[in-house]
């Protein structure tokens, strides 16, 4: 079981990736609505991996991954969003992200995901 | 002259291709497209969801239906009702799934784009001050219509 933190602007979208990742056995320990409330979250929470939307009102997605990999170099980051762009995969990719899933997304990708993370 | 009109004809094709595949991607519905239509000066809405375009080309993609319609897809897309406290935070996830399609699907074409984060539209509300637009009317199996609308400010000729 993993500690996630689930980052989305859409409320919608935390409850979807809470509802899938709650079933696959983990604990959600935080929730955040955009790029800034994520860095402090993962400040605050440390949790073992995090979910990463890019298109963020603040603060995007890929801006928030590079802080958090200040904070913690090895930190586990998903990028979960609806481009899916080469150029924007490799440069999530080259900014330390361990994978990326392009919306909409199925359980399945997302346990896929986590357990090539883990 | 010949050939900017077929230029723009091709960017016209391109974009509505691009729109209806992204749609396809994202809503596990049958999808009946009528011909895109050139829309006037202004566009009224009841209810939807707005996100900007930036980059190569600069506009706004509108989705403009019947609330019950984005309820309707929702409930198809995530097998439960989309209450009324979540339908416009689905909408705007709608919307924000399938702007982030086409700005892919036209990247495979050489044209970079980025998407701001969806404003959900209630309400009576007048959209106007965009140089061109497209109407592409869309109809979901057992969800309804929707119209969906492409509001340009600048497109970039392809590569």
């Amino acid at each position: 079981m993993a500690r996630i933190l689930i980052t989305d602007d859409a409320a919608f979208m935390r409850m979807q990736l809470k509802d899938i990742l709650t079933k696959l056995g983990h604990e959600v320990v935080g929730e955040a609505e955009n790029g800034h409330v994520s860095v402090s979250k993962y400040q605050e929470l440390r949790p073992d991996l995090v979910t990463m939307d890019i298109t963020m009102p603040e603060m995007n997605g890929i801006e928030a991954l590079k802080e958090i990999k200040k904070i913690n170099s090895s930190a586990k980051v998903i990028m979960c969003s609806a481009m899916g762009q080469q150029a924007l995969v490799l440069e999530a990719i080259k900014e330390g992200a361990k994978d990326f899933v392009v919306k909409p997304f199925s359980p399945e990708r997302i346990q896929e995901s986590i357990e090539k993370v883990l | 002259m010949k050939l900017a009109i077929n230029m723009e004809k091709s960017a016209q094709m391109l974009l509505v291709s691009a729109t209806k595949n992204a749609i396809q991607n994202v809503v596990p519905l049958n999808l009946a497209i009528d011909n895109p239509r050139i829309l006037g000066q202004s566009l009224d809405i009841q209810y939807g969801v707005l996100i900007g375009m930036t980059g190569d080309m600069k506009g706004k993609l509108v989705l403009s239906g019947d609330s019950d319609v984005f309820g309707n897809i929702g409930e198809v897309m995530f097998g439960m009702k989309i209450g009324d406290e979540m339908l416009s935070s689905f909408s705007g996830e709608l919307g924000n799934m399938i702007a982030g399609g086409l700005s892919s699907q036209i990247y495979e074409n050489g044209l970079k784009t980025d998407i701001t984060s969806p404003t959900v539209l209630s309400g009576n509300t007048t959209l106007s001050g965009f140089q061109r637009a497209l109407h592409i009317p869309a109809t979901f199996e057992r969800a309804g219509e929707m119209g969906i609308y492409l509001l340009l400010d600048a497109f970039k000729g392809m590569r």
